[in-house]
């Protein structure tokens, strides 16, 4: 992303291009085959190694104190070849930063220094949810009871972070629930359509223990807070996603021929790729944007990153859509990474809900400005 | 106004003849031909009842865990249910329910589950590839193995075979094969040909029993050297080699296909130089180029029906779920943007719809169904009894029939008709395709996370649609079918492939 680049950024870029292209071109195919196929816990162990699992994280937790334009520099150069990676970092950060904004710092404390991960629910909105689950508090402390969907990271993580209501309260409370405790159980991993490296499990719960994060009743104003910050993150991902997809699809033109050319002589595959280019500059110009105004707090930020994070996931789904078209038949097969890409946009578009609510609720914020 | 003036008027681009192909055809369709769609609409849904909605994720999800899965079990259930024979022309011994009705079938199929849909629906691919080079003979050879196949629970099925590795889009046109490189020759040799060379992406050919495949006798001169054939995949040399790990139809195998010195006796000719000498002074390369617009005529109205069952089977799937999800305290169906995305998705099934019908109507009319479509005809196979065509069966083994019907067709049937066809089969394979993908995509929006479960159905549609984009011709190249079917006869000057 070229006007986020300072020598910092740059360096954090150069070297998630340098793991990507060590670590994850090469297990691609493999990573994808979870949750059929093993699961690869080397690439998170070099990943947090890099730090990347706590990028944003204040270096007096354990992480490494960037700001949000180095997490999107990160994330965008590593979904360029594999966005499963994109969306572990994602998730950790996103439940990071909701128990930052809720105050309660010490329950990281644990979870940075044994290099373990937060699972969170991060394709969903709490509030869009009817059926959390419930929390009592005891005289040791709160318990959960009931089902936590299609929560991220669960199979691989040590702890989750859940939304629950407590009982006489308006509004839900988020939780950290250890997930080797008795009471949780943790479901076989959610086969789902993209970033299947990145694996997905239910969860239920008969009183297990939790610790509050913050205050109870305030987890919409932690997840709101934090999900304005995070949508920069999401935008990022997709960006990453459509790079790669375009890269590809162009180098590709230039070695397939068909009727005697490179198939990027013919002008119709031209404005195909010409289409992808746009909107992969436009998207580029979208995420650094509204990363420069949230960093230097420009009013209208949270709708600027918003707006980012609506345009380009969308810009992202019918780029690869196009990128699997340039390749023909071989786009389609699983050998050459175009399909994976079309089905990782499409997933990581629902990253922090469903992308029409997010839409009307982004014209509610304008409108009430 | 004087009929010479009304005349010029409606011959104006667009002509009143190409645009209004159903208008046109409605008096003239049999009516039986109506009850006899309607009948099988309700037996597909019944299939869908009893076979396809029971079984389609279990056996996505068991292609996941196993990618070297085939689907002999499924396979032999469609045989079970009659499917295999249902649109065998009557003369050759099958049930002969009208062709342009396979179409709303495999919308309903497809509304279902593509893959399980094209485990049926592929080998009437070949089927139509042996319909279309009008070799009578050899038409009947294969398709009485067909059905003796059904008859005996060991479906023996078509596949059709023209993508090589490096000669996609090529190999489906005559003005560009001979730019490209296609590898798969064919030297004649006594008493046959001898084939070597590679065809890839083939659907279901590691189960089929025939392949229908394209050789060239000189891969310099391919437009010009073009043959058909069709070979038993026993057959010495014809192995099948890569099973191809696809994004989506998973169930529905794709195969590479090779060829080592193969053997092909010259009674498996489908079409040939020689055999086209025989009547016409058309070169092979208009012939072969009609041969492939007939057949393309009649299986890209079926991929626009697929899209179109795609695109319902979206629609279906988030109004089940907006009909039951609550969403910030109130049904989903009850929030009014829904209603808009679940209108659009209606107005694209219907569109779809409408594509199929009128490129099967021109089909009908003016292509490759209107002999079977005339009412005469269509009344005459449909109460004749199956014994009475046992009888014809020596005239289908005459050189005569095959030179019959390929007079009719190869060389008399006019070039607007087949380009009006073409074109107009094109047109509704993109626009069918198109609004597939884009129903899919809409629903994925519509139901949030829930659309990501593969337990739920809708992701798989998605992965599903994207290859309708790409097979039967990719949209790009359907697009330029278009251009040169309907719209470049009007400008002199239009050239198509010059850069």
């Amino acid at each position: 992303m070229i006007s986020l680049m300072n020598d910092d950024t740059k360096s954090f870029e150069d070297l998630a291009l340098s793991f990507a292209g060590k670590e994850l071109a090469h297990r691609r195919e493999s990573s994808d085959r979870y949750p059929f196929g093993s699961f690869d816990n080397t690439i998170l162990a070099k990943a947090h190694e890099l730090g990347f699992l706590n990028i944003t994280l204040p270096e007096d937790l354990g992480g490494i104190g960037q700001g949000i334009s180095t997490l999107c520099v990160v994330l965008e150069s590593i979904c360029r070849t594999d966005a499963s990676l994109g969306a572990v970092i994602f998730t950790n950060t996103l439940a990071q930063k909701i128990i930052l904004r809720s105050g309660s710092v010490d329950l990281l404390s644990d979870t940075v220094s044994q290099g373990h991960l937060i699972a969170c629910s991060a394709y969903s909105d709490p509030g869009e949810h009817k059926d959390l689950p419930r929390a009592e508090k005891g005289r040791k402390g709160y318990t959960l009871t009931g089902s936590a969907c299609y929560v991220v990271l669960a199979p691989i993580a040590a702890y989750a972070l859940l939304p629950a209501k407590v009982a006489g309260q308006e509004g839900y409370s988020f939780f950290l629930v250890g997930l080797s405790h008795p009471g949780v159980k943790t479901s076989e991993p959610v086969f789902s359509l993209g970033v299947h490296a990145c694996p997905v499990g239910d969860l239920t719960l008969d009183r297990a223990e939790a610790e509050l994060a913050g205050q109870e009743g305030k987890g919409a104003a932690y997840f709101g807070e934090a999900s304005g910050v995070m949508s920069a993150a999401a935008a990022a991902i997709s960006l990453g996603i459509m790079r790669g997809s375009f890269d590809y699809a162009l180098s590709y033109s230039n070695e397939r021929e068909q009727g005697g050319w490179p198939i990027v002589n013919w002008s119709m595959i031209k404005t195909i790729l010409a289409d992808m280019a746009v909107q992969t500059r436009i998207g580029d110009m979208s995420v650094s944007g509204a990363c420069s105004a949230m960093e230097n707090r420009l009013p209208g930020w949270d709708i600027c990153v918003k707006t980012a994070a609506l345009h380009v996931q969308d810009a992202a789904c019918q780029v690869t859509t196009e990128g699997i078209q340039v390749l023909g038949g071989y786009g389609y097969m699983k050998d050459y990474g175009q399909e994976k890409r079309f089905r990782d946009a499409q997933q990581m578009k629902t990253l922090l809900g469903m992308a029409p609510l997010r839409k009307v609720e982004l014209l509610d914020r304008i409108n009430t400005r | 106004m004087i009929s010479s003036e009304m005349k010029n008027l409606i011959k104006r681009f667009p002509s009143f003849e190409n645009s209004f192909i159903g208008l046109e055809y409605a008096p003239r369709l049999p009516k039986a031909m109506v009850r006899e769609t309607r009948e099988l609409v309700a037996y597909a849904r019944k299939f869908n009842e009893k076979v396809v909605r029971p079984n389609s994720l279990a056996l996505d999800r068991l292609t996941h865990e196993n990618p070297d899965y085939l689907p002999y079990d499924l396979m032999k259930t469609i045989a079970d249910w009659g499917l295999y024979t249902m649109w065998v022309p009557k003369i050759f011994g099958g049930k002969g329910k009208n062709l342009p009705s396979s179409a709303p079938f495999i919308e309903e199929l497809s509304s279902a589950c593509v893959g399980i849909a094209n485990v049926m629906g592929v080998t009437y691919l070949g089927l139509t590839s042996l319909l279309t080079s009008f070799n009578m003979r050899m038409t009947n050879r294969v398709l009485k193995d067909m059905i003796e196949g059904e008859r005996t629970g060991k479906p023996k099925l078509i596949d059709f075979a023209i993508t090589e590795p490096i000669a996609g889009t090529d190999a489906e046109d005559m003005d560009l094969v001979d730019r490209g490189r296609v590898i798969t020759r064919a030297e004649k040799v006594n008493g046959g040909y001898l084939v070597n060379g590679r065809k890839v992406f083939i659907s279901m050919g590691h189960v089929s029993e025939w392949t229908v495949f394209y050789a060239y006798t000189d891969l310099k001169k391919p437009s010009q050297t073009m043959i058909g054939l069709a070979v038993k995949n026993c057959a010495n040399g014809f192995s099948v080699g890569r099973h191809e790990d696809k994004m989506g139809q998973r169930v529905c195998p794709a195969s590479e296909i090779i060829f080592e010195d193969c053997f092909i006796p010259d009674d498996q000719v489908l079409i040939d130089a020689e055999s086209i000498r025989k009547f016409t002074r058309k070169s092979p390369s208009e012939v072969m180029m009609r041969h492939i617009d007939f057949l393309a005529s009649s299986s890209k109205a079926g991929v626009c029906a697929i899209g179109t069952g795609v695109a319902r089977g979206a629609l279906e799937e988030a109004l089940k779920f907006a009909s039951t999800t609550e969403v910030k305290g109130r049904l989903l169906i009850n929030h009014q943007w829904a209603q808009g995305m679940l209108a659009e998705m209606y107005k694209n099934v219907v569109l779809g719809r409408l594509a199929y019908q009128e490129a099967n109507y021109a089909n009908s009319s003016r292509g490759v169904y209107d002999m079977l479509q005339m009412k005469p005809v269509f009344y005459y196979l449909k109460l004749m009894p199956p014994s009475y065509f046992r009888m014809l069966e020596p005239m289908l083994n005459s050189d005569l029939s095959t030179w019959v019907m390929s007079k009719m067709y190869f060389d008399l049937k006019k070039q607007e008709n087949v380009d009006c066809c073409a074109g107009m089969s094109a047109l509704a394979k993109v626009a069918g395709t198109d609004i597939g993908m884009k129903n899919c995509q809409l629903a994925m929006d519509l139901m949030g996370e829930a659309g990501l479960l593969q337990a739920n159905g809708m992701e798989k549609r998605l992965r599903d649609a994207k290859l309708l984009q790409i097979y039967e011709g990719s949209n790009q190249m359907n697009r330029l079918i278009t251009f040169k079917g309907l719209i470049a006869p009007s400008v002199p000057q239009a050239r198509l492939f010059e850069q």
